[in-house]
């Protein structure tokens, strides 16, 4: 900066920064991270520090390559999250070079041939995550079965073990995983299964009845509520997302609760609060009015359902953040707020 | 409790668990809360009065042009003693008068350095005072009595020399509206809500009498009812001052929520009154009056004491300051005489800045003097500037927004140097707060950004408004080079083939044919007139269509000019070549000629015209070569003087008046031209295609167009460097001339020597 600019009022900062709003994300992150551990074992510990070793290679490399001062643009740890919300949709088993792939990708892919933080149009973890999806269906499927329904969880040597070898001594991999409740569901119900047959025949219920899943969830949950309270994300994104998400499910389970989950399974199963506190308002890739929030996220609720309920994957969070990144400029562009002084236009 | 009250406590409450949720306590959108600092100052009493060794004064506010001195250097002047003063209506000019805040010398009238963004240097008096401090008492003249009407009030202000106190300097006088009762609420901007400032805060506390006094004065004249004084929550002391200084008056206190930028004019009516100013409306217009207190109490002390403005109330103050304070500082003060008695922690090394934090700016020399804008002197040590991040959309500005713009799209935009989508965005409607540069998580200086996009857009238009009107005077000289020179050729043409007739008419002598000869070729002429009007109107409507009235007609006078000139150009040649030879006769004969012919007049003397003719015509004919050759050149020189001469001829004949119908309507064309072209209009083509080719209704519609528009742009090139038109203009025009000129040259050499040939004959036959 030249010194027009530092002469220039105001002269005052509220001392908020990037690195500040990132750190506040990630430790948002931490009662979700805390119940992975508690109900999946220690695998997703192993994915997140490869994930984070990933980031410091790339990112360091990327920026050299690129030619932009290393430590600033690294310390501003928005990579951080970007990991960190690709972590949380691996399965915590899943083969290592999973999520190396999956991290250099959202981030090279994702966000430096895009000119760095600030001007990739799609988020870039939902992009890694797509691209796993998409190159690995088969890893990216094979989710670890919950405490609730093994009844153990694995160790951190043992996690290790498969994570890099492929197995343990002790446990082959179908000994411990299996598909996701909404894996399952879909599954089931092109098997002729209704909805409820599946969800009630499932054991699940740890404590009050909740399954794993619905705990994760919850805490993904806990997480973001202190986030809208200190301001650090918009509470138009995950009202808008979870109204209009709970909004299909309570239409579509009352026209056939036979082929349609209840709201409550719809919102606290997959990445619906990964999403909702996580995901979608990454600033960066999100709309920026106030209005727009509202319209992205509703966009992103209703794709989400419909992806779960008609399309082929089983969570459809990926792609329905993806498609919604598409129409930013758009709705951004018909939802200007009203300047003061100025009658109300677009 | 009302409901209202109400909900204030629930969102208070709500507001400490969500901070954001305080920003729904007041009106406008966004604001910030950003660490005041008050107490720093505002905790100290007013410090007793202080003269520096000199004053500065300068003799610019920050709104209007300067004041001229009536002093001179070495003279001795008295405290309130008129230094400099408006000889222009000041009601027009935006001048205010300068008054000695003490008494002292005149040191020198110079440039000095003014607090001002940019470091502006500009004319001031320099006083050294002397320590006496005498003082003219009642220096306006006043009884003391409230004026009646705005006029006096105004009167009184201006002589004062009240500016508006809070920030943008505007000569209070001329805010002011002429009409009694226009002004139906006088808003009080007791808000001060830029952080680390206490000047309007103290000065509530200890002079509300004099801002509820200066209020009512100003409702009494103006004819205002309401009064409604606005003070943010952080200043009680001051709330219950003014409460009861307003006590038994008209005078509404109200408190308002403490937000960043409660005090914007537009944020504060809003606020008070409900009233959203629309985009570029003023205040006035809605019926509002809003000024700060301490000009209130500036026009208490000028009407009842007749005190001129001379000292304000200054907060000095800053984190690099050991004792902070408020003062009455003398206006002139230099702002490191100031700081200096606030004892600095270190040697004042760093730019001391005018005004808060927020909106104030850094000023270049620490010696710049207090002016009556100048509300606070803040010494802030410098602080490491954190790096500028890109933006990560957050929105954090677009909330903080007091105006609600988009401040991160209007930033991506200047960035992109798309400065017409920035405009788009109302950057123009950006109060320049800050609130936005205060909470971006990136460090953007994005104020600096949306200040460099509105300059940008301003040299943008200054730059297209001229571009727009050199395209129009580029289009319009390439129509007309065209047209010349389609007028050129069908002269030619119609020429070439009147002689060629004339020249067989010698052969064969009759008294009709040269009458003939001359009819077709005034025919000739005639219709290539009309085809040269056809394709002039097609012209300009291609030319011209974003400003079809005025062109066309301007086209047609300058046609009519240059036809006019040339014409002349041509038969002064005529004349020259002529009065050379032994015979004068034959070039007027030709010209008495060809005028009766057109208008049909006698037809006597047919003979012995044709005689003449056709020597005439030999003589035409080499003439018209030398004509291309060098007479084009500078026709319009030629064309004066020739015009000069005809005109002694003219006045023995009888001017047709369809000519002098011409004639008019070319010299009210008042093209840059026009001096030439009013005196010479007789060319008979030009008769030809006046008086036959239109309607004399359409003719006269046509020179009322062409009078107006010429009009028109003779403003128009005055206010565009007329020498600069002029020159390219002449240089232009030969340019496209040389190669046609050559061929015509050549045509014409070849034509001279068949036609002599034939003359001679004829001649020789004749005899
Ligand atoms: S400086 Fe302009 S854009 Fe920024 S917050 Fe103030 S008014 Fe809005
Ligand atoms: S506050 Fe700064 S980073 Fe956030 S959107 Fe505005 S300009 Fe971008």
């Amino acid at each position: 900066m030249n010194r027009s600019m530092l002469s220039s009022s105001p002269y005052a900062h509220n001392n908020q920064n990037v690195r500040k709003v990132m750190m506040q994300v990630q430790i948002a992150a931490f009662p979700a991270l805390m119940a992975h551990i508690y109900l999946f074992g220690f695998g997703i510990v192993i994915q997140w520090m490869l994930a984070v070793a990933t980031f410091i290679v790339v990112e360091y490399s990327m920026l050299k390559l690129r030619g932009r001062p290393v430590w600033p643009f690294m310390s501003d740890l928005s990579a951080l999250i970007t990991v960190t919300g690709l972590v949380f949709c691996i399965p915590p088993e899943a083969p290592w070079w999973v999520v190396v792939s999956g991290s250099a990708f959202a981030l090279i892919f994702g966000k430096h041939l895009y000119g760095g933080l600030g001007y990739n149009p799609f988020n870039p973890a939902m992009l890694g995550y797509a691209f796993l999806l998409i190159s690995f269906p088969v890893q990216m499927t094979q989710w670890t079965m919950p405490l609730d329904i093994t009844g153990s969880t694995l160790g951190l040597i043992e996690s290790a073990q498969i994570i890099f070898n492929g197995a343990a001594h002790t446990h082959t991999m179908d000994m411990f995983t299996g598909a996701t409740p909404l894996g399952e569901l879909k599954t089931s119900l092109t098997q002729g299964v209704t909805a409820l047959e599946t969800l009630n025949r499932e054991p699940y219920g740890l404590l009050f009845g909740l399954s794993a899943w619905a705990w994760i969830n919850l805490a993904f949950l806990l997480g973001g509520l202190w986030m809208v309270l200190s301001g650090v994300i918009s509470w138009q994104f995950p009202v808008a997302f979870l109204g209009a998400l709970a909004g299909m499910a309570f239409i579509f389970h009352q026209v056939d609760p036979t082929l349609y989950p209840p709201v409550s399974f719809v919102l606290l199963s997959g990445g619906t609060m990964l999403a909702a506190f996580f995901i979608i308002t990454d600033p960066v890739t999100a709309s920026t009015t106030p209005r727009g929030k509202l319209v992205y996220a509703c966009g992103i609720g209703i794709l989400v359902y419909v992806i779960r309920n008609w399309g082929a994957f089983p969570d459809g969070i990926a792609f329905a953040i993806l498609l919604m990144n598409i129409a930013v400029p758009l709705i951004d562009q018909y939802t200007q707020p009203r300047v003061f002084g100025h009658k109300l236009k677009g | 409790m009302n409901p209202s009250n109400l909900l204030s406590v629930a969102l208070r409450f709500l507001a400490k668990l969500y901070p954001a949720s305080k920003r729904w306590l007041h009106r406008f959108h966004g604001g910030v809360f950003p660490q005041y600092y008050k107490s720093l100052s505002a905790t100290q009493p007013i410090r007793k009065a202080f003269i520096p060794e000199k004053l500065i004064l300068p003799l610019e506010q920050p709104v209007g042009l300067p004041a001229e001195t009536l002093v001179k250097v070495g003279e001795r002047v008295k405290k309130n003693q008129l230094l400099a003063q408006a000889s222009k209506d000041p009601q027009k000019a935006l001048i205010v008068p300068v008054h000695a805040p003490t008494s002292g010398t005149v040191m020198a009238i110079q440039p000095m350095t003014l607090p001002h963004p940019s470091g502006l240097q500009d004319q001031c008096i320099v006083l050294q005072p002397d320590g006496l401090d005498e003082a003219i008492v009642n220096a306006l003249e006043v009884d003391g009595s409230h004026p009646g009407s705005p006029e006096a009030l105004k009167s009184t202000l201006l002589h004062a020399g009240i500016v508006g106190m809070g920030g943008a300097g505007f000569p209070t006088y001329a805010k002011i509206p002429n009409q009694r009762g226009k002004i139906h609420t006088l808003l009080i901007n007791g808000a001060e809500c830029e952080p680390f400032i206490t000047c309007d805060d103290l000065l509530m506390q200890t002079r509300a009498q004099e801002i509820v006094q200066g209020a009512l004065i100003t409702a009494h004249a103006l004819g205002a009812s309401k009064i409604i004084c606005g003070i943010e929550t952080n200043k009680p002391e001051a709330i219950r001052a003014m409460q009861e200084a307003a006590s038994n008056t008209p005078v509404e206190i109200r408190s308002v929520e403490t937000v960043y930028p409660m005090g914007g004019q537009k944020q504060l009516t809003l606020e008070l009154t409900g009233v959203e100013m629309p985009h570029k409306a003023h205040a006035v217009d809605l019926g509002l009056l809003m000024m700060n207190v301490a000009t209130y109490a500036a026009i208490y002390r000028a009407v009842v004491h007749g005190e001129p403005l001379t000292s304000r109330l200054v907060t000095v103050s800053g984190l690099g300051l050991n004792k902070p304070f408020n003062i009455h500082a003398l206006i002139g003060t230099p702002f490191s005489a100031l700081a200096e008695l606030a004892e600095p922690k270190v040697t004042l090394d760093y730019p001391l800045v005018m005004g808060g934090p927020m909106m104030g700016f850094q000023v270049q020399n620490n010696d710049v003097p207090v002016i009556k804008t100048t509300n606070c002197i803040l010494a802030n040590p410098p602080e490491p500037v954190a790096m500028q991040m890109p933006c990560i959309r957050c929105g954090e500005c677009m909330q903080a927004c007091p105006v609600n713009l988009l401040p991160q799209q209007m930033y991506w935009h200047t960035q992109a140097h798309e400065y017409d989508k920035v405009e788009k965005l109302n950057v123009f409607d950006c109060i320049e707060c800050g609130c936005c540069s205060y909470v971006c998580p990136s460090h953007i200086p994005l104020v600096q950004y949306y200040r460099h996009a509105k300059s940008e857009i301003k040299a943008m238009h200054a730059e297209e408004k001229a571009t727009e009107l050199a395209k129009q005077r580029h289009e319009f000289k390439l129509a007309r080079i065209e047209r010349e020179k389609r007028e050129r050729e069908a002269r030619l043409k119609a020429k070439k083939e009147a002689v060629k007739k004339e020249a067989l008419a010698e052969e064969s002598p009759s008294a009709k044919k040269p009458e003939a000869t001359a009819k077709s070729a005034a025919e000739a002429a005639r219709a290539a007139a009309a085809k040269r009007a056809a394709a002039q109107k097609q012209s300009q409507k291609s030319d011209d269509s974003n400003n079809p009235p005025i062109p066309p007609a301007r086209l047609k006078a300058i046609e009519a000019a240059k036809k006019a000139a040339a014409q002349k150009a041509q038969q002064k040649n005529e004349e020259s070549s002529a009065s050379s030879k032994v015979n004068r006769e034959p070039p007027k004969s030709e010209q008495d000629e060809k005028k009766p012919d057109a208008k049909s007049a006698a037809k006597a003397a047919a003979m012995k015209a044709a005689q003449k003719r056709t020597q005439a015509k030999k003589q035409a004919s080499t003439e018209s070569a030398s004509e291309v050759t060098s007479a084009k050149k500078d026709a319009r020189q030629r064309a004066i003087e020739a015009a000069k001469k005809r005109a002694a001829a003219k006045k023995a004949e009888l001017q047709p008046m369809a000519e002098m119908e011409t004639e008019q309507a070319c010299s009210d064309s008042a093209f840059p031209q026009q001096a030439d072209v009013k005196d010479n209009t007789t060319a008979a083509t030009e008769l030809t295609e006046t008086t036959t080719s239109t309607p004399a209704s359409e003719k006269e519609t046509a020179r009322r167009a062409a009078i107006k528009a010429a009009k028109e742009a003779v403003a128009k090139r005055k206010a565009a460097s007329p020498s600069k038109t002029e020159q390219t203009e002449n240089t232009a025009t030969p340019k496209p001339d040389e190669d046609k000129r050559k061929k015509a040259i050549e045509a014409a050499r070849n034509r001279a020597a068949q036609k002599r040939n034939a003359a001679n004959e004829s001649q020789q036959g004749d005899k």
